[in-house]
C-alpha cells in the first residue's frame, strides 16, 4: 500500500520543501548520474561560482539560485525535466548541456517560452534550434576558419585530409573546408568518413598517406580521437595534424604522437587583467585549486547572461520572461563576460574569438595564433 | 503542475504500450525478447518521415509506420525463431546490437547521431494534436485498443497455441502445431503494435534520436512487463507506471542529492528485480505469486 503512495506522499512534501521565498531560480538540465556525470560536476562547478558573484553583487533584487535537474545526457530523461522546470517551477532560463537533450528540449523551448542556453555541445546544428535556444560557445565551424586561415597564410599548408565522424558536427566541418579552403588558395585533397564506434584506423591512415597532404585534420572525439592520431603516426603518416577544441582533453594533451598537432578552442586569457575574467580564475583556483576550463567558463558566461539580462529587466521595472530576456539579449549589443566583451549573433550563438594552439605537452598547450570574433 | 503531470501521463502511456506488446511475446508465448527497442525505433522514425515528407495524419503515419515493423520483423524472425529458449535471448540481444548501428548511421532514414528533429505535430482529419491532453487522449486510446486486440487473440486458439509453446515446445511440436508461424506471427504483431508507441512517441517528442532506442530501452520495457506480472493484462500496465513514476518521485525527495539519484534508481530497480524474483517471480499483479501459470 505504502508502495502506491510514495509518489503522491513525496509530491505533496515537496510543495513544501521546495518553494523558497524572495529567490530567483532558473533551471540546469546536466547530467548527474551515470557516464557522464562528471561533465554535470565540471559544467555545475562553473554555474554555481557565476551565482556566487551575482548574489555578492546584488545584481538582482532576489538571491539567484539554480534548480538542477538530472538528464542522464539522454534526451527523454531530459525533456521530462524540461518539463518539471518549466511547467512545475516556471523559471525563464535552462542550462542545457549535450546535443541529443538540447534538441529534444529545444520544442518545448520554443512552445514555453522558456530559454535554453548550451555551453558545451559545439555541433553546428544547435545553432539552428529556434530562437529561444542559445549557444553561449562558438560552434565549430566558427573553429575551422580560424585554423585554416592560420595554417594557410602563416604555415604555407595548401593539401588537406579530413578523418571525420559521420555525425552533423563531422560534416559541417567538411563543408566549412570545401569552403574555406579554395579562396586561401588550398585544397581539401580528400575526405574519410569513419564510424563513431570505429577503433581500427589503418586503413584510413593508409588512403591519407597516399594522399600526401600537409595537414591531416581530424574531427572525432573522446577516445576515437586519441586512437585516429597514434594510428595515423603507427602508419607513417608525417603530416601535421589538426583539431577543433575537442583535442583540448588532458588525455591527448598528453600523447606523445599528438605533439606539434593544432587545435583550436575559445580564446580565454587565464592570465587577462579583466576584472571579470580575473575575478572568475582566482576564485576558481581558490575554491577548486586549479586553472578553471572553457566549459567551466562558458557555464559561469551562461548564468552571468541571465543575471545581466534580468538586471536589466528589473531596471526597466519588466517582468523576468523567457519572451522579455529574449528581447533584451536583441537589444543588447555586447556582454562583458569571462574572456572579454563578446556579442550574439542572430541566431542566438556567441560571436568570440577563437585561438590556435599547438600541442606542446605542457597540458593545456600553446597558443600560437588568435582570430578576433567576425 | 498539470502540464507536468501530464507529461508524464503521456509517456507512461507510450510505454505501457511497449510493455503491453512485449508481454504479448514474453507472457504467453515465451519469447524473450531484447530487441523491443528496435522495432519501437523503426515505428519512430518511420512516423517521423511520413509525418514530415508526405503527411502527418494519424491514419497514414500510424500503419505505415506499424507495416514498417511488421515488414522488417518478419525478415528478422524467420531465421532468429529456429532458435529456442536462451538462444533466441542472445539472437535478440545481437539484432539490438545491429539495429542500433543501423539507426547510428544511416543518416538517410534515422538522421544518423544527429537524429531527426522538427518532427510535425500529428494530425486526427486535418486538426494538429499537440497539446498534452490531447495526445495523452490519443495515447490512452490506443493503449486501449492494443489490450483489447492482445485479451482478444489471447482468448482465441492462436492463443492457447501461444501458450502450448510457451509451456512446452516439443509437446506443440508434438501435438501438430506449426511453431515457426505461430512463434513468428506473434513476433510480426508485437512488434508492429510496438510501432505504433514508436510512432505516438516520435510525435510527442518532435524529436527522436538513436539514444531512445539502445538496449537500456529494451531493458527497461522487460523490467516493466517481469515487475508488473508477465501474461496478465495489468501487470505491464503496472509495470510501466511504477518504473516511469519512480525516476520523477525520486527527484521530489529532498533530503536526496540529485547527483546521486540516478545511481538509487539503478539500485531501487535491482532490489525490485531480486526481491521479486525470490518473493513473487510472477510479477506484482499475479495469479500465482509462486510464479506458476
Amino acid at each position: 500500500m505504502l508502495r502506491g503512495k510514495l509518489p503522491f506522499i513525496a509530491i505533496t512534501a515537496s510543495l513544501f520543501i521546495t518553494s523558497s521565498a524572495n529567490s530567483e531560480e532558473i533551471g540546469a538540465l546536466f547530467p548527474l548520474s551515470g557516464p557522464n556525470a562528471t561533465y554535470g560536476d565540471i559544467f555545475m562547478s562553473g554555474a554555481d561560482l557565476a551565482v556566487r558573484h551575482a548574489n555578492e553583487d546584488k545584481m538582482l533584487s532576489d538571491d539567484l539560485s539554480i534548480i538542477y535537474e538530472d538528464s542522464q545526457a539522454l534526451p527523454q530523461q531530459g525533456v521530462v525535466a524540461m518539463n518539471k522546470l518549466v511547467n512545475v517551477e516556471a523559471v525563464p532560463y535552462v542550462l542545457s548541456a549535450f546535443t541529443g537533450v538540447s534538441k529534444a528540449i529545444s520544442t518545448l523551448a520554443q512552445r514555453s517560452q522558456t530559454v535554453a542556453v548550451n555551453g558545451g555541445g559545439v555541433g553546428p546544428d544547435l545553432a539552428e534550434l529556434g530562437e529561444y535556444f542559445w549557444n553561449v560557445i562558438p560552434l565549430a565551424n566558427n573553429e575551422v576558419g580560424a585554423l585554416v586561415r592560420y595554417a594557410v597564410n602563416d604555415l604555407g599548408h595548401k593539401r588537406f585530409v579530413l578523418v571525420y565522424v559521420d555525425d552533423p558536427l563531422g560534416e559541417s566541418i567538411q563543408k566549412e573546408l570545401e569552403k574555406s579552403l579554395p579562396p586561401l588558395g588550398a585544397e581539401l585533397v580528400d575526405a574519410h568518413s569513419i564510424a563513431s564506434s570505429a577503433q581500427q584506423f589503418s586503413g584510413v591512415a593508409a588512403r591519407v598517406r597516399s594522399a600526401n597532404p600537409d595537414m591531416v585534420y581530424v574531427a572525432s572525439y573522446g577516445s576515437q580521437q586519441l586512437q585516429i592520431v597514434k594510428q595515423l603516426r603507427d602508419n607513417g603518416v608525417k603530416a601535421q595534424i589538426a583539431s577543433y577544441s575537442a583535442f583540448s582533453v588532458p588525455e591527448l594533451q598528453q600523447q606523445e604522437e599528438a605533439l606539434g598537432s593544432l587545435f583550436t578552442t575559445q580564446s580565454i586569457d587565464w592570465d587577462s587583467e579583466d576584472p571579470i575574467t580575473k575575478r572568475f580564475v582566482d576564485d576558481y583556483n581558490a575554491e577548486h585549486g586549479k586553472n578553471p576550463t572553457s566549459y567551466i567558463a562558458n557555464y559561469y558566461n551562461a548564468v552571468r547572461v541571465f543575471a545581466l539580462l534580468a538586471q536589466d529587466l528589473e531596471e526597466q521595472g519588466k517582468e523576468i520572461t523567457g519572451a522579455n530576456l529574449l528581447a533584451q539579449r536583441k537589444a543588447t549589443d555586447t556582454f562583458k563576460l569571462v574572456g572579454g566583451e563578446v556579442s550574439f549573433q542572430e541566431n542566438g550563438t556567441l560571436l568570440a574569438p577563437i585561438q590556435v594552439l599547438e600541442v606542446d605537452g605542457s597540458g593545456s598547450g600553446k597558443v600560437v595564433f588568435v582570430n578576433t570574433a567576425e | 503542475m498539470t502540464a507536468y503531470i501530464l507529461n508524464l501521463l503521456v509517456l507512461i502511456s507510450v510505454y505501457a504500450i511497449l510493455s503491453t506488446t512485449l508481454n504479448f511475446i514474453i507472457g504467453y508465448a515465451g519469447i524473450f525478447s531484447l530487441a523491443h527497442a528496435v522495432f519501437f525505433g523503426i515505428g519512430g522514425y518511420t512516423a517521423a518521415l511520413v509525418a514530415m515528407h508526405v503527411s502527418p495524419e494519424f491514419f497514414v503515419a500510424i500503419p505505415i509506420a506499424m507495416a514498417a515493423a511488421a515488414g522488417t520483423s518478419l525478415l528478422l524472425a524467420l531465421p532468429a525463431l529456429r532458435v529456442r529458449g536462451e538462444y533466441f535471448v542472445a539472437a535478440s540481444l545481437g539484432l539490438q546490437v545491429l539495429a542500433v548501428t543501423l539507426f547510428s548511421e544511416w543518416k538517410s532514414f534515422t538522421g544518423g547521431i544527429g537524429g531527426v528533429i522538427g518532427i510535425p505535430s500529428v494530425e486526427l482529419f486535418g486538426y494538429p494534436v499537440y497539446k498534452p491532453w490531447q495526445f495523452l487522449i490519443i495515447s490512452l486510446i490506443c493503449l486501449a485498443i492494443i489490450i483489447v486486440i492482445i485479451r482478444t487473440l489471447v482468448h482465441t486458439s492462436f492463443g492457447r497455441s501461444l501458450k502450448a509453446i510457451r509451456d512446452s515446445e516439443s509437446a506443440a511440436l508434438a501435438s501438430g502445431k506449426n511453431i515457426t508461424v505461430i512463434k513468428t506471427l506473434s513476433v510480426v504483431l508485437s512488434s508492429s503494435l510496438a510501432a505504433v508507441a514508436g510512432a505516438l512517441y516520435a510525435f510527442y517528442m518532435s524529436f527522436i534520436n538513436v539514444e531512445s532506442f539502445m538496449l537500456d530501452t529494451s531493458v527497461l520495457v522487460m523490467a516493466m512487463v517481469i515487475i508488473g506480472g508477465t501474461a496478465t493484462i495489468l501487470g505491464p500496465l503496472l509495470g510501466a507506471g511504477l518504473l516511469m513514476l519512480l525516476p520523477s518521485a525520486l527527484t521530489y525527495l529532498w533530503f536526496l542529492p540529485q547527483t546521486e539519484i540516478g545511481s538509487i534508481q539503478q539500485i531501487v530497480y535491482g532490489l525490485a528485480m531480486v526481491l521479486l524474483m525470490i518473493f513473487r517471480p510472477g510479477g506484482i499483479v499475479s495469479s500465482h505469486p509462486g510464479g506458476g501459470k
